[in-house]
C-alpha cells in the first residue's frame, strides 16, 4: 500500500481515503452490482465491534465517512478533527482487515444494493450519465458503479465474501491523507496496522467492446434527459491540459460556449454541461443537457454544432477566462482538507505520482491559444456516443 | 478572525468576518426575500428575479455580465428559498474588488423585456427538471399541504401558467419593493481588507432607493394531513414527512438541530437503525429548517411501494418511543460531535463561512464566531431536548407521498 500525505497548515481537520481495488471494472462477468453490497456489508461489524458498536464507534468520533464505488477502486474514507485520527484509523484498518461479513447482514446489504438500481428510474438524470459512460468506454470500463438486478440477484454470500477477499489487495491500494497530522506518525501507525509482507500483483483489466452508439430509454417524465460523449486524451498525455483548456471554452463557465448558445441565446435549457472524464486507459467528454421533448433535438443539434466548431478557432479571451477558471476552482479546492486527499490519491493512481499545484499552474499557464487550437485540429471530435431518456427519441446521424 | 460592520444611511449592512490567512474570499449579498414574499398573482417572481439579475444593466448586456464574472475565475450563483435569495462567489483575493463591483452594479439590474421573455423558457426548463426529480418535488409539494394558507407553503419556482402570465413590469415593482437597501446584507469573508470593500459599497449603494421591505411574520403549527398522488413513470415510494420545528430567533434551535440529527441523520440514527439498516428503506432523513419566525422538521424516506405502510408504521412507533422515553445521553453525545466536526469543516473554508455569517446576521442581527456555536452546542442537555418533544411532538406530522400506481 502506498501513503500519501499533504500536509496543510490552515486547518484543524485532517481527511482520508483508501482506495482498495476492488471498483466495478475489476470485479469478474456477471459481478455488476457486488462492490455496493460490499461498500455496505464492511460497515456492518468488524473485529470485536458487532454493526452497531462500529457504528457507535465511528459516530463518536464525529467522522463525516465517505464511501464510494469507482470505476477502478472502491474508496471509503473520512474527514474529521484532526485529534480524532489515530482511532479512526484503527477503526478503518478493522473494517479493512477484519470486516465480519455475516450471512444476515449480506441481506440487507444486497437488498439496499437492489434499491439503489431501482431507484435510478426514477432519477433519469444520473441513470442517463451511467448508461452513457457504459456504452461509451470499452468494456468493463464503463461497467454501471450502482450494479446490476441479475447479476445482484444471483450474488450469494460465499462468492461475495470471496470478492471482497481477492480484491482488498493491499498492494494495490492507495492510502491518502491531507490537512494537519504528523506523517511520522501515520505512517508508523500504519505499518503497525497493516502488518504483512505479502505482495499480490494488481492485474490489469483487458478491454472489450464499446456499446452502442445511440441508446434511447422510454420514460414519461417532463423533460428528455441527453447525455453525449466523446473521446479524447487521458490524463496521463502530455496534451491534456489543452483538452481541459478545451472542455473549460465549451463549459467552463456562463460565458462558455454551451450555455450561451444552449441557454442564455435559445433559451434551449436550465441545465447544460460538459466536463473532462478521465480514466487511467481511456477518457472523454462528457456533456449533459435536459430540455423539454419539443426542444431535445435543436438542443442535440446545437450541442454537437458547438463541439464540431470548437476548432475552427479560440479568442484569446476565451484562453485567459479558461485559465482563471482553472486556476481558481484548483486553488480553492486546496482550501479544503478532503478534497485534497482525494486529489493526491487520484494523480497518484493516474499518473504515478502526485503533482503540486505549482506545477499544475505552470501547466495551465502554459497553454495558449495556438497550443489549444492545434491539439483540437489534430484531435477532432468524432464519434459521438449518445443516451437519451424521456418521452421522445432524437435523430443521430 | 475579525469581525466588521458598517450600516449606510440608506440601512443597506456591510459587513465581514477577515481571516488574513485564508486563501481566497467571499463576498454575498443577501436579500432578505422569497417566495412567501409573494402573492399567488406574481408566484415565482423571487427566483425568476435572481435568474434575471444576471442579465444585467443598462451599461451589462447578459454575455458581458457572464464574461465579466468569468474573467474573474469566480465559483459564483445564487439560490431562491422561501424567504431569501442570496448572490454569492468566492474568488482569489486579487480578484475580489471586480468581482464586488460587478455584483453591486446587478443590484440595480434593467430587467429588460427581450431577456425576461427569453429567460421564461428556462424557468419552465427548471420547473420540468425538477418534475424529473422526485427527491424535489415530494418535499416542494409537502411543504404546501403542510403550511396551507401560510405564505411560507408558496412554491419557490412559480408554476408555468404564473411563470407565462408573469410581466417584466410586475417583476420591476416587486424589485423596486423588496431589494431595498434596508433588506440586503452585503456580506464578506475571507481574505480580503473590509475598509476597500465598505467604500467600493458606500460609493455606489448609497444612492439606493429605500422602500418599505416588510414582511409579516407569524408561525405555523401545519395541519398533520395526509396525502398520496401516483405518477406513472416512477418506481419507488417517495415520502415526505414535515412537523413544527423552531424559528431562527429562537435559542432553542440548537437543541432542535441535535435532535433531527439523533432521529434521522444518514448514519446512527434512530431512522438508520429501524429502516435503512433494516434494507426498509435505502433513505431515511431528517433535517431542522429554522426560519424566520417558524421552523419545521423535514422527513425524506424512500423505500419500495410495497414497504411503505410497514415503514410508516414503523416511524410511527419510533417517535411515539421517543415521545414517551426522550433521547439517551449517548444519543446525544453522538449528535454532537458530528455536528460540531461538521461545523468545523464547513467554517474551513471562506465561503462557508460566508453563509453562516450572512445568515446569522440577517436573522439575529449577531456576529456569532464559531467558537460560541461550538459552545452552545456543548451545553445542549438531554431534558433540553426531551423538552423540546414533549413540545414539538414530531409524532404529529403532514404526510406527502409520490409513488407508482398502486
Amino acid at each position: 500500500m502506498v501513503i500519501l500525505g499533504e500536509p496543510m497548515e490552515a486547518v484543524e481537520s485532517a481527511a482520508f481515503d483508501f482506495l482498495l481495488p476492488a471498483g466495478a471494472s475489476r470485479l469478474p462477468d456477471g459481478c455488476c452490482g457486488a462492490a455496493n453490497i460490499i461498500s455496505d456489508w464492511i460497515f456492518r461489524g468488524a473485529g470485536e465491534l458487532d454493526s452497531r458498536q462500529l457504528s457507535d464507534a465511528l459516530d463518536s468520533l464525529g467522522l463525516h465517512r465517505s464511501v464510494g464505488v469507482g470505476t477502478n477502486f472502491l474508496s471509503i474514507g473520512a474527514a474529521l478533527e484532526n485529534e480524532n485520527l489515530s482511532t479512526a484509523l484503527e477503526l478503518y484498518t478493522k473494517i479493512i482487515n477484519e470486516p465480519k461479513l455475516t450471512n444476515k447482514q449480506f441481506e440487507l446489504s444486497k437488498q439496499l444494493a437492489l434499491a439503489a438500481v431501482m431507484s435510478l428510474d426514477d432519477d433519469p438524470r444520473k441513470k442517463v450519465m451511467l448508461k452513457l459512460r457504459e456504452n461509451f468506454y470499452p468494456e468493463p470500463l464503463g461497467i454501471s458503479t450502482v450494479g446490476n438486478l441479475d447479476n445482484i440477484n444471483s450474488l450469494t454470500p460465499d462468492k461475495t465474501r470471496q470478492l471482497a477477499k481477492d480484491n482488498f489487495n493491499l498492494t494495490g491500494a492507495i492510502f491518502s491523507l491531507a490537512g494537519k497530522y504528523d506523517f511520522d506518525a501515520v505512517c508508523k501507525q500504519m505499518e503497525k496496522l497493516f502488518d504483512t509482507n505479502a505482495k499480490q500483483p494488481v492485474d490489469s483489466i483487458p478491454l472489450g467492446n464499446k456499446g452502442q452508439k445511440y441508446t434511447h430509454i422510454h420514460n414519461d417524465g417532463a423533460q428528455v434527459h441527453i447525455g453525449m460523449m466523446t473521446e479524447t486524451v487521458r490524463p496521463a498525455d502530455e496534451q491534456y491540459y489543452n483538452t481541459r483548456m478545451a472542455v473549460s471554452v465549451l463549459s467552463g463557465g456562463m460565458s462558455a460556449r454551451l450555455f450561451t448558445e444552449v441557454r442564455e441565446k435559445r433559451g434551449l435549457c436550465y441545465a447544460v454541461g460538459a466536463k473532462y472524464h478521465g480514466l487511467k486507459d481511456a477518457a472523454g467528454i462528457a456533456c449533459y443537457a435536459g430540455t423539454v421533448p419539443d426542444c431535445a433535438q435543436q438542443t442535440l443539434d446545437v450541442i454537437k454544432e458547438q463541439f464540431d466548431k470548437l476548432a475552427e478557432g479560440i479568442d484569446a479571451d476565451e484562453i485567459k477566462r479558461a485559465k482563471a477558471g482553472l486556476k481558481s476552482v484548483l486553488i480553492m479546492s486546496s482550501e479544503s482538507s478532503a478534497s485534497r486527499a482525494s486529489a493526491i490519491a487520484s494523480d497518484f493512481y493516474l499518473l504515478e505520482r502526485v503533482r503540486s499545484l505549482d506545477e499544475i499552474k505552470e501547466k495551465i499557464e502554459q497553454t495558449s491559444v495556438e497550443s489549444v487550437t492545434d491539439f483540437l485540429k489534430s484531435n477532432k471530435f468524432k464519434d459521438y456516443t449518445i443516451v437519451t431518456i424521456g418521452p421522445k427519441q432524437v435523430i443521430v446521424e | 478572525m475579525e469581525f466588521k460592520k458598517h450600516i449606510l444611511d440608506n440601512g443597506l449592512a456591510v459587513i465581514g468576518e477577515v481571516n488574513p490567512f485564508a486563501k481566497s474570499a467571499a463576498v454575498g449579498f443577501f436579500v432578505r426575500t422569497g417566495s412567501r414574499d409573494e402573492d399567488k398573482i406574481i408566484s415565482g417572481v423571487s427566483h425568476f428575479l435572481e435568474h434575471m439579475t444576471f442579465k444585467g444593466t443598462d451599461k451589462l448586456g447578459p454575455l458581458d455580465v457572464n464574461k465579466a464574472f468569468d474573467d474573474t475565475g469566480a465559483q459564483f450563483n445564487a439560490f431562491t428559498s422561501e424567504e431569501n435569495t442570496v448572490y454569492y462567489s468566492a474568488v482569489l483575493p486579487e480578484y475580489l474588488e471586480d468581482v464586488t463591483k460587478l455584483w453591486i452594479e446587478l443590484g440595480r439590474p434593467s430587467l429588460r423585456d427581450e431577456d425576461f421573455n427569453m429567460e421564461k423558457n428556462v424557468i419552465k426548463e427548471e420547473i420540468a427538471m425538477y418534475e424529473d426529480t422526485p427527491t424535489f418535488d415530494v418535499i416542494d409539494r409537502a411543504r404546501s399541504l403542510y403550511f396551507d394558507t401560510h405564505p411560507c407553503g408558496n412554491s419557490i419556482l412559480g408554476t408555468r401558467e404564473t411563470i407565462d402570465a408573469m410581466s417584466a413590469e410586475q417583476m420591476r415593482v416587486y424589485h423596486q419593493n423588496r431589494y431595498s437597501p434596508n433588506n440586503i446584507t452585503l456580506v464578506f469573508a475571507g481574505n480580503f481588507d473590509f475598509d476597500k470593500m465598505l467604500k467600493l459599497a458606500s460609493d455606489a449603494c448609497s444612492a439606493w432607493q429605500y422602500s418599505q421591505a416588510e414582511r409579516k411574520i407569524t408561525d405555523y403549527p401545519g395541519k398533520a394531513q395526509t396525502k398520496r398522488i401516483e405518477k406513472q413513470n416512477l418506481v419507488r415510494e417517495h415520502i415526505c414527512l414535515i412537523s413544527p420545528a423552531v424559528s431562527m430567533q429562537d435559542e432553542r434551535r440548537f437543541a432542535a438541530s441535535l435532535l433531527a440529527n439523533i432521529i434521522g441523520d444518514s448514519t446512527g440514527s434512530r431512522y438508520y437503525w429501524a429502516l435503512v439498516d433494516k434494507a426498509l428503506a435505502e433513505v431515511a432523513t431528517m433535517q431542522c429548517e429554522s426560519m424566520d419566525g417558524t421552523g419545521a422538521y423535514y422527513s425524506y424516506i424512500r423505500c419500495d411501494r410495497g414497504s411503505t405502510q410497514k415503514v410508516l408504521r414503523k416511524v410511527k412507533i419510533l417517535l411515539e418511543d421517543l415521545t414517551n422515553s426522550g433521547i439517551e445521553e449517548d444519543e446525544l453525545d453522538k449528535a454532537k460531535n458530528k455536528i460540531l466536526s461538521a461545523l468545523v469543516l464547513h467554517n474551513e473554508v471562506p465561503m462557508g463561512r460566508l453563509v453562516t455569517v450572512g445568515f446569522n446576521w440577517v436573522y439575529l442581527k449577531q456576529y456569532r464566531t464559531t467558537h460560541q456555536d461550538v459552545e452552545d452546542i456543548k451545553s445542549v442537555t438531554v431534558e433540553d431536548v426531551n423538552t423540546l418533544i414533549r413540545e414539538l411532538k414530531p409524532g404529529n406530522f403532514t404526510q406527502y407521498s409520490l409513488g407508482p400506481a398502486r
